[in-house]
């Protein structure tokens, strides 16, 4: 028998405590003592540290009862053995030492534990082998338990092996007590019975293979000797299968699987809802994910090839309506006769008009002056017309129209009607045809031979001119009756005069200018012409023209007058005074209301002529001196229209207008077509891109410049820069024949970036909201 | 801006926007991708011509120009096309060639919306990113003091009771006599707040429901959803789900008829009733849903026909007073369900909140009280509302919850808290510090847009067009063409992930407090925060 060196832990009846206890036992070890038998009084950490015997095997046999963390920090020499029951925490940050305990443990055995082996003869309470480690460089840790395991059993276990018998334990239905291996990241555990689960986040259950069944009927061996149970050997080892193995997972096998999404969806939404999901009985709607850059009908965007659609800015100023914009493209497209030929579509007197005598308010607009870039010269294309064929009329309907008046307005009627196919006939009470533009214009601002050739170009297709034929009240009804439909187009023939004292000493301006054209004006040197507008200088132009050398034009107001009248107005000398108030005309000349005379040879008064319209029957409305119309210039009486100066005041561009729409209104009527008046929404000007324009360019030199200069709003100048544009490539050019072509947009393709739309030159391709996929009821 | 010669009071140029793109002309390749997805057509392809003025060294010869043409992305600066910072063109860019960046400067945008007269509209919240709930810390840590729990060991039962919970003796009493209980839910503290089907596109509202049936079903997680005033999809009402939800009832009454019509149908009840009252992002204003966000599909679930406005007013029409408000509703909701669901109202945070819960106290049946302070969200209000009305959801709930403790009944009437919750993504923490302040569970909306959808939306106004039905999400919208670049299995997917990290937040922040089994209801001994002024208004600790 091995001597053990005694040492009580109850010392003159009084509990040493567990400082002294320790002393004493290490002065043992330093004295050579290597078996040493305690009697416990629940003293702390015995048997552990033992390390001053170096190598040599240490025996520490505890009888009584040991308190917590026996054999801690316990070193690979050290042997102990606890002759019963053991507290809390045996073998904590176990580092080697081997502890038997011959009876129950309690909480947290082997809690940190990185080597040595610990066995129980009996159960162990909660948190056993936890947070314990695997170090590589020694053995791993082992806990052996005879019967069953507490709770949270190896919780952070990082390595060592938990074997736990299940014999006869103190809960026979669970041996492994509740949620063991939460947090566990290394090591095993041997178990042989009923379990109630486990961490499955951390652990896995499987069977115990060969290799760690040799393991364990090798090493369970010396655990039943040392507890002395080794008759339990044959019945803990005779069937492989009653044992389990719980081992960490590994990272690798940690990835948190938790049921399909997709899975749940098929098989749990779904069979409960019904097909279709949620809404699936409510609705059709392809619900089902789509790109955020999409296409067809899924597009938010759509490109609209809207060639021709939208008037251009010139056009949609033009009172004549004419689509200067197209007769550039055609020019552009070599197409020289016909963008002559088609004005006369729109205006019998292009020479006459656009070349010379309008101020052009179509350029007033053109985009390119709205934004500082020079206007293509639209009067050399007016020019150019002189050289224009008509088309062909259509066929004769046998529609009879009276137009009375032959002047810019009755022309363009008449002429409108003839193109359609109707019958035109013209009164007029002069002896020539065209009204102010022959008798009245100065011949200085229209060369005579080319008003000459544009009413021969009307005369020879309109037959019907009844001239030196006055219309009185009587006439008038007669032609409302015998005629399918009535146009006065007579003009502003009365010229208006103030009413201060002497005023029959002064001429009216038309009086003036109709004498001067025939060359019978008279003026001396001194002339005042009061009002100061484009017919004013005309005057002063004249009076210059017949000798006068101190011309003055006065006005209420700051003068209207522009443009080319002006201009030569002022090139002839002539002053503009305003404010400047009449308040008499004297042999002086014309005295102010301020007192001031303005001394003058010849006095002109020009503000400006009202219609004379004592012919027309009492059922067509008038609004101070004028005839009311409708948009379509059709009067209170539904046969009769009235176009020109006989309804407002206005540029020969307007009065020509005004014939066309009178004209367009009456073959919709004869046609039974709702009245459209062939008017098209002006373009947004915004949509025309002028940076592809040299912005130094200021004049052009030849039509071809002008043609070029032309921003062709609305109209597609077939550059082709959508097609380059387009990231997808989706716009092609179609060529319809005939030399028609028209670029489609696949809607396969596009995104609906709307890059066509921002970078087209002429505002062609349109960028509209794609039509709901669902229309609201 | 355009290079025309005139201006506007309202022209702006993009220094005076909110937003401004910035865009790269060597990385980009014109592909069109951004301006094909601009929510609100911000951008646009530009034409620009360029000029060199070329100069012969020597002035040997005459200078001359080149002009030359380059395409680009262009910013529009109208109102109605200000950029709103969703960034999708960012998104969508191959080459990261385009961003929209914040002007450094206030915008002088905000100067002209009010066309036609009308001011800003918008959606989203408060555009403020202050949270005091955010400065809220937990102090007290107890590791030695009590038992301290971990949050990944322990087992944590994270619940809360929606209903009204009798005390124990009047419990027992009722339970011997056979005499009627309150019905009381058990739920997930974090509660979806009412969005409704309308508000969020289909595919939006089916990915939260698919999720939250999965949380429920799978793992184990009682989510409630709450479903707004817009009605509840037919196949829902019928389905067992339905006891995932909170059926909604406000001004608008929308879908009511067809609940109605569904409850002898019905497998299983409705978690609860809310009856809503106010909401705090548009407090005492109404909504109005414009006909043409009603297509078939809302007009069905709504029980009205497609193509029609629907104003849900400011105020239930035939309530008059507190009194009448509170008896009136929640008694006719009780019997709907044969008292077996729990009915609570909610209302827009409000310095007269006390009054309300005081008459919710002495109504035996009332399960609880929703509070929305002036942080919570929605799909379209007037900016002013949303920016300066409502009241800070913290101090009211904690004048609330003590006002209960002061009558004794802290434990019975539940208080429910929203407006703000995680606004700056702190979703945990600030649940965690309402519920220490007294709240029984928050009801969150923004927040769950945001994680499970990807909304852009912010509280400094980026995208935030939630009103327009643009979103470019997809979650607000009606169009098939934006919501189905939603996809309601990825929503539900992130629904989960978002709740089981809350999950984890919320148990990170309860274990250290030794709570595992109940919520820490009112536990403002835990709670700290560095302002004095905060500190004594909430009756929590001053910590510096």
């Amino acid at each position: 028998m091995t001597k053990y060196l005694k040492i009580d832990g109850m010392q003159n009846g009084k509990r040493i405590e567990s400082r002294i206890l320790e002393e004493r036992i290490q002065e043992a070890i330093d004295n050579g003592h290597r078996n040493i038998e305690v009697k416990a009084y629940g003293q702390h950490g015995i048997g552990g540290r033992l390390w001053r015997a170096g190598e040599e095997r240490v025996n520490v046999r505890i009888t009584g009862a040991p308190g917590q963390r026996l054999g801690s920090m316990g070193f690979p020499n050290t042997f102990i053995e606890v002759m019963g029951p053991a507290s809390d925490d045996v073998g904590w940050l176990n580092a080697g030492a081997h502890i038997v305990v011959h009876g129950h443990a309690t909480n947290g055995i082997g809690n940190a534990m990185a080597q040595g082996k610990i066995y129980i003869a009996g159960d162990i309470g909660a948190r056993g082998m936890t947070m314990t480690k695997y170090n590589p460089r020694f053995d791993p840790p082992e806990l052996w338990v005879l019967g069953g395991v507490g709770d949270s059993l190896a919780e952070f276990m990082a390595g060592g092996i938990v074997v736990v018998c299940g014999y006869k334990p103190l809960h026979p239905d669970n041996i492994l007590g509740h949620r063991p291996c939460v947090g566990m990241v290394g090591g095993k555990i041997f178990f042989r019975g009923p379990h109630k689960g486990f961490s499955t986040k951390d652990a896995r259950l499987r069977s115990v293979d060969r290799e760690e069944w040799s393991w364990l009927t090798k090493n369970i061996k010396p655990f039943l000797k040392a507890i002395h149970r080794e008759e339990l050997f044959e019945e803990l080892t005779k069937d492989r299968n009653k044992w389990q193995v719980l081992v960490a997972l590994k990272s690798h096998e940690r990835v948190t699987s938790r049921p399909d999404m997709h899975w749940f969806r098929v098989d749990v939404w779904d069979k409960e809802l019904g097909a279709g999901g949620l809404i699936g009985d409510i609705t059709d709607i392809d619900r089902s994910p789509i790109p955020v850059i999409t296409t067809g009908e899924l597009r938010r965007y759509v490109p609209v090839w809207e060639n021709g659609q939208h008037a251009s800015p010139c056009q949609a100023n033009c009172p004549s309506g004419i689509p200067i914009q197209k007769r550039w493209d055609l020019i552009r497209r070599g197409q020289y006769q016909r963008a002559l030929d088609i004005v006369l579509e729109y205006s019998p007197l292009p020479a006459t008009v656009c070349g010379y005598l309008c101020p052009q308010p179509c350029m007033q607009k053109c985009t390119r002056r709205q934004q500082g870039l020079a206007n293509p010269d639209v009067s050399l294309l007016g020019r150019e017309s002189i050289g224009a064929n008509p088309p062909e009329p259509a066929k004769a309907s046998g529609t009879k129209v009276a137009i009375i008046g032959g002047g810019p307005a009755g022309i363009s009627a008449a002429w409108q009607l003839w193109l359609k196919g109707h019958d035109p006939i013209i009164f007029d009470k002069a002896k020539d045809l065209g009204g102010k533009i022959t008798s009245v214009i100065p011949s200085e601002r229209i060369p005579v031979d080319v008003v000459k050739a544009e009413l021969k170009r009307i005369r020879e297709r309109i037959k019907h001119v009844s001239l030196d034929t006055p219309v009185d009240k009587e006439k008038f009804m007669q032609l409302r009756k015998e005629f399918d439909f009535v146009i006065i187009a007579t003009g502003a023939q009365k010229p208006r005069m103030l009413k201060v004292d002497g005023i029959e000493n002064a001429t009216p301006a038309l009086d003036f200018l109709t004498l001067s054209k025939q060359n019978k004006a008279r003026v001396g040197k001194r002339v005042v012409i009061i009002g100061a507008g484009n017919v004013g200088c005309d005057v002063a132009s004249e009076a210059a023209r017949l000798g006068a050398t101190d011309i003055t034009l006065i006005d209420v107001q700051e003068p209207a007058s522009f443009g080319v009248e002006r201009q030569n107005a002022e090139a002839k000398g002539a002053k503009f005074l305003w404010p400047r108030f009449t308040k008499a005309i004297t042999k002086e000349g014309v005295e102010l209301t301020t007192g001031e005379v303005l001394e003058a040879d010849t006095v002109i008064v020009s503000i400006g002529d009202q219609p004379e319209l004592d012919f027309i029957t009492d059922g067509i409305e008038t609004s101070r001196g004028f005839i009311k119309v409708d948009e379509s210039y059709r009067t209170s009486d539904p046969r009769v229209f009235a176009i020109g100066d006989t309804v407002h005041l206005g540029l020969l561009t307007d009065a020509i207008g005004a014939g066309r729409i009178a004209a367009m209104a009456i073959d919709d009527q004869l046609k039974g077509k709702e009245q459209t008046l062939d008017r098209l929404t002006p373009i947004d000007t915004k949509r025309v891109k002028l940076e592809y324009y040299d912005p130094r360019v200021t004049s052009f030199c030849d039509i071809n410049e002008n043609a070029n200069a032309c921003a062709s709003c609305g109209l597609c100048r077939d550059c082709g820069m959508c097609e380059t544009i387009c990231p997808e490539n989706a716009i092609t050019r179609v060529d319809l024949g005939n030399g028609d072509y028209e670029y489609i947009s696949d809607g396969d393709k596009c995104i609906g970036c709307g890059f066509c739309a921002y970078a087209c030159p002429c505002g062609i391709w349109n960028l509209v909201e794609n039509k709901p996929l669902e229309e609201l009821g | 801006m355009d290079s025309v010669g005139t201006i506007q009071p309202s022209t702006l140029s993009t220094k005076d926007l909110h937003w401004r793109i910035l865009w790269d002309k060597d990385k980009c390749t014109l592909c069109g991708k951004c301006t094909a997805v601009c929510p609100v057509q911000a951008i646009e392809l530009g034409v620009h011509r360029k000029r060199l003025v070329n100069v012969p060294l020597g002035l040997e010869d005459k200078p001359s120009n080149v002009y030359t043409v380059y395409h680009g992305i262009r910013q529009r600066t109208d109102v109605e096309h200000a950029c709103v910072g969703c960034g999708m063109c960012n998104m969508v860019c191959p080459n990261n060639a385009i961003v929209p960046v914040r002007n450094e400067e206030i915008d002088k945008l905000r100067y002209h919306i009010h066309k036609d007269g009308i001011p800003r509209r918008r959606g989203g919240r408060r555009n403020s990113p202050e949270s005091l709930l955010d400065k809220i810390k937990f102090v007290r840590i107890s590791m030695l003091t009590d038992p301290a729990l971990d949050a990944g060991r322990h087992e944590f039962e994270l619940r809360t009771l929606l209903g009204r919970i009798l005390p124990p003796e009047e419990l027992i009493e009722r339970e011997r006599n056979g005499e009627w209980i309150p019905p009381v839910r058990e739920i997930y503290p974090l509660i979806i707040g009412s969005m409704s089907f309308g508000a969020l596109s289909p595919n939006m509202w089916e990915g939260l429901m698919m999720g939250v049936a999965y949380l429920n079903e799978e793992l184990g997680m009682p989510v409630r959803m709450c479903t707004g005033e817009g009605g509840c999809p037919p196949r829902l009402l019928r389905s067992r789900f339905i006891k995932y939800v909170i059926l909604q009832i406000a001004s608008g009454y929308f879908g009511w008829d067809e609940i109605i019509h569904a409850i002898p149908e019905m497998k299983e009840d409705p978690c609860a009733i809310e009856i809503k009252y106010g909401q705090g992002a548009k407090p005492g204003d109404g909504g109005l849903l414009m006909w043409y966000k009603v297509n078939n599909l809302i007009a069905s679930i709504r029980g009205v026909p497609p193509g029609v406005s629907l104003p849900s007013p400011p105020t239930h029409q035939t309530k008059y007073s507190i009194e009448e408000s509170v008896a009136k509703m929640i008694q006719s909701m009780y019997m709907a369900w044969g008292f077996r669901v729990p009915v609570y109202p909610k209302i827009s945070a409000t310095s007269t909140t006390l009054a309300v819960l005081n008459n919710l106290a002495r109504n035996p049946y009332a399960a609880g009280l929703s509070m929305d302070g002036e942080d919570g969200g929605t799909g379209a209000a007037y900016n002013v509302s949303m920016d300066h009305m409502g009241h800070p959801i913290a101090s009211n709930l904690r004048d609330a919850y003590l006002n209960l403790v002061k009558i004794g009944k802290q434990n019975e009437i539940p208080l429910f808290a929203a407006g703000g919750v995680g606004k700056n993504g702190n979703l945990a923490a600030n649940a965690a510090a309402l519920i220490m302040l007294g709240a029984s569970g928050v009801q969150v909306g923004k927040y769950i847009m945001q994680a499970a959808a990807g909304c852009l939306g912010s509280e400094t106004d980026r995208c935030n067009i939630c009103n327009i039905g643009l979103c470019p999400k997809g979650i607000t919208s009606q169009d098939p063409r934006l919501y189905r670049r939603l996809d309601p299995e990825k929503v539900a997917e992130n629904l989960v992930n978002l709740y089981l990290s809350f999950d984890t937040e919320l148990k990170k922040i309860v274990a250290p407090l030794g709570r595992s089994t109940s919520l820490p209801i009112g536990m403002s001994d835990a709670l700290g925060i560095d302002d004095r002024n905060a500190a004594d208004r909430l009756q929590i600790k001053y910590v510096v």
